[in-house]
């Protein structure tokens, strides 16, 4: 019992102490000095990642049986309070984000020194961190929905961090306002879960989830759904992560690649309980989860910002996330957003010291040739790469072959799901493996004499996580299934599609394999050895299709033109008429009318009003005449 | 009370107080309609105010009961209070215009 209440006190403060090291910070923002707010974010970020680890070992110790807190209870009918919970979901995402936190904040040191605002971006960053820890740490959906909104926040605060470029305020507020899109199917979402089970708290309703009928849970479902679409950046509400590029490359590390976006399959996971009831919803998932991956990786294949590669390619593993959870591979979804955190927060920041040694330069066809000049960044970057293309035994191949093979083992229609799949992986490995040689192998004839290694600050972190993208896949392996472990009481009353036994899952894993290698050894080909130089392609009529699709790629296949053209205008069109029609006719009309109307009365009153006393006596004579003739009139009732 | 017998006089009835009193009353506000000396209109109120009075008597008379005469004395001086605030206010309306014409008094016409 001791134990218990000390650790329920102890799991708290990580969440808060981002919290007021953000208050703290923002207070103090003119007294401190940058060394000063580095000190003190970096000791609060290490602390709470040191009492985040603490208490997951001892929930592991405790054969992750739940803890909940409740701070104090809101409302008591319908039953909603403020809580909080640390269970494996929640404990793995615990340390995720603080770890991470650590790591990225590191970088950022040295990646915002000398910027004007650099107490407020840490400031920012703080602030993310308490959001992101109160959405995974929610006991209830209430208190979800609080760091879900938040998160939204600190996104668009950090998105739009150098708002006097005109694009990065506009690329924070169209993050917002896609984000508002999902954030009102959520909110939906939570208003018929509160009518249906009287209570927001996770446990209470989804361990009560049989007597309810499919029809409401698929409805939940399917609100949420548009909520985690919309923060996961899923097709169709995917086109704002791109844009969030403009914010400063470690808290795209953080935020856009390795936490936030994560908190649609987080939140996803977190519902597997009700999730697994409705057919119609997981089929959606998993069907939007293969549009994003495939549209995102065509998508990342011809680009030329060495960051909107990485966001596309963001996108496109998000998408192997929804398809997890929609082939019912749960364990699988946060296996993957665990070693996608670690091997894309590694790929972000090589890009940011890149970016960082370039001066600024973002555009892939002005460097070239980065190799030697910076070792270590352009090696931990390989490592990302490789992990990301699935290449064992690298973090990436563990939790992208165990989705893969998850996908094939629910059979019928899902052979199809997997081949395409399968074709996503390849896809990513090809642009991946373009995007590292781009950078750091071909020569496009520019001259980097005065570009060298990043400063230790920035390397150090990249080495951290670079170990990490090697070892981080063997937590859950065919031969070891440590994560299952961890989630096993989470999802409890979850059917967990598992692997398949024997020889399948060998050639399965074969054929994942293969197509990472194929991806990689066509980019090497077309990148490194520019073998299409050497064929006459004209010969062969492949001049066309390739700039084709080339041209399909770099304009995601015109949807973002489409989307202007059929909301925005559309929009634009229909908001005009009605503010001719409605706004200007009805109901300025109604107005005009009433006022015109007391106007031209009131003057027909007001001209007996001559300002002469005489016609006024004229008024009085004439009305005391009829008051006479009343009196007159009228007999008198007394007699 | 010999003569009384010898003098052949026309008995002066309430009616006859009455009728001076409307015609009293006629003059004024047919002067009060007509005139746009203020003074004049003031002199107009004052005569319809006795007129007032005067039938107040005469019905007391009539009925031998004392409230009419009382209700005169009313509004006596109600009619001395509205003489002296009148009076200063034409006397303001004359300094300022150098006439007591009231017509030139229009701002509140609609």
């Amino acid at each position: 019992m001791y134990q218990e209440v000390k650790l329920e006190l102890i799991f708290i403060l990580p969440i808060f102490l981002p919290f007021l090291t953000a208050v703290f910070l923002f207070l103090n923002k003119k007294l401190f000095n940058e060394l000063i707010t580095n000190f003190f974010t970096l000791n609060s970020a290490l602390l709470s990642f040191a009492i985040a680890a603490y208490a997951f070992i001892a929930l592991g110790l405790d054969k992750f049986k739940p803890i909940k807190v409740e701070l104090f209870q809101w409302i008591s009918n319908p039953d909603i309070s403020i809580g909080f919970t640390l269970d494996g979901l929640s404990g793995i995402m615990l340390i995720l984000v603080t770890g991470l936190s650590f790591v990225i904040q590191l970088f950022s040191t040295s990646y915002m020194e000398k910027d004007e605002n650099h107490c407020n971006y840490f400031v920012y960053f703080n602030f993310f961190v308490f959001s992101m820890l109160l959405l995974v740490m929610s006991s209830n959906f209430l208190v979800m929905f609080f760091g879900w909104e938040l998160v939204g926040l600190s996104s668009y605060l950090l998105i739009s961090f150098w708002s006097k470029k005109p694009a990065a305020a506009k690329a924070g507020n169209k993050a917002f306002v896609i984000n508002r899109v999902g954030d009102f199917g959520f909110l939906i979402g939570l208003m018929i879960i509160l009518d249906t089970f009287n209570t927001f708290d996770f446990y209470k309703i989804l361990q009560n989830t049989t007597g309810i009928a499919e029809s409401t849970i698929t409805a939940i479902s399917l609100f949420l759904l548009l909520g985690a679409f919309g923060k996961s950046a899923q097709f169709p509400l995917f086109s704002w992560l791109p844009d969030a590029m403009e914010g400063p490359t470690p808290a795209s590390a953080l935020i856009h690649a390795a936490t936030m976006v994560t908190a649609g399959v987080f939140m996803l996971v977190r519902i597997s309980p009700l999730l697994q009831h409705s057919k119609i919803a997981s089929l959606l998932i998993i069907i939007f989860g293969l549009i994003t991956a495939l549209l995102a990786a065509f998508s990342a294949i011809n680009q030329f910002d060495i960051k909107k590669v990485l966001a596309y390619s963001t996108i496109s593993q998000l998408g192997f996330m929804f398809i997890a959870i929609g082939a019912g591979a749960y364990v699988a979804a946060i296996f993957h957003l665990v070693t996608h955190a670690f091997f894309k927060a590694l790929l972000f920041l090589g890009a940011g010291a890149v970016i960082h040694s370039m001066h600024h330069e973002q555009d892939i066809r002005k460097m070239g040739g980065l190799r030697k000049k910076m070792p270590i960044t352009a090696s931990m970057m390989g490592i990302g790469t490789l992990a990301i293309s699935g290449i064992p035994p690298l973090a990436g191949f563990w939790s992208k072959d165990e989705i893969l093979a998850s996908v094939f083992v629910n059979g019928g229609i899902y052979y199809v799901f997997w081949a395409l799949a399968l074709g996503a992986a390849f896809l990513t490995a090809f642009y991946m493996g373009r995007h590292w040689l781009l950078i750091f192998e071909k020569d496009n004839g520019f001259e980097h004499s005065d570009v060298a290694e990043a400063p230790k600050a920035m390397t150090r972190p990249l080495l951290l996580l670079g170990i990490f993208s090697i070892f981080i896949g063997f937590i859950n392996t065919p031969f070891f299934h440590g994560l299952e472990k961890v989630l096993h009481v989470t999802l409890e009353n979850v059917e967990v599609t598992h692997l398949p036994k024997g020889i399948t899952l060998v050639v399965l894993a074969v054929l994942s394999i293969g197509a990472g290698f194929t991806g990689l050894i066509i980019a090497f080909l077309l990148f490194g050895m520019e073998l299409h130089k050497r064929i006459n392609l004209k010969k062969f009529k492949l001049e066309g299709p390739i700039n084709l699709v080339k041209d399909l790629s770099s304009n995601v296949l015109y949807l973002n033109k489409f989307g202007n053209f059929f909301f925005v205008s559309g929009m634009k069109n229909l908001s005009r008429k009605v503010a001719v029609v409605v706004d200007g006719m009805l109901i300025d009309g109604s107005v005009n009318f009433v006022s015109t109307a007391f106007n031209k009365s009131s003057k027909i009153t007001s001209s007996t009003q001559t300002g002469l006393v005489r016609n006024y006596v004229v008024y009085f004579g004439l009305f005391l005449l009829l008051l006479i003739a009343l009196f007159i009139a009228t007999p008198l009732v007394s007699r | 009370m010999i003569l009384r017998n010898e003098i052949v006089m026309l008995e002066v009835t309430t009616d006859w107080y009455l009728t001076l009193a409307a015609i009293l009353f006629s003059i004024g506000f047919i002067g009060m309609m007509i005139r746009k000396n203020a003074l004049i209109m003031f002199m107009c109120i004052e005569l319809m105010l006795n007129a007032v009075n005067l039938t107040f008597i005469s019905a007391s008379k009539h009925f031998g009961q004392v409230d009419g005469q009382v209700f005169v004395f009313f509004v006596l001086v109600v009619a001395a209070a509205e003489v002296v605030v009148g009076l200063a206010i034409i006397v303001s309306i004359f300094r300022k215009q150098s006439s007591a014409s009231v017509d030139v008094l229009n701002v509140s016409r609609g």
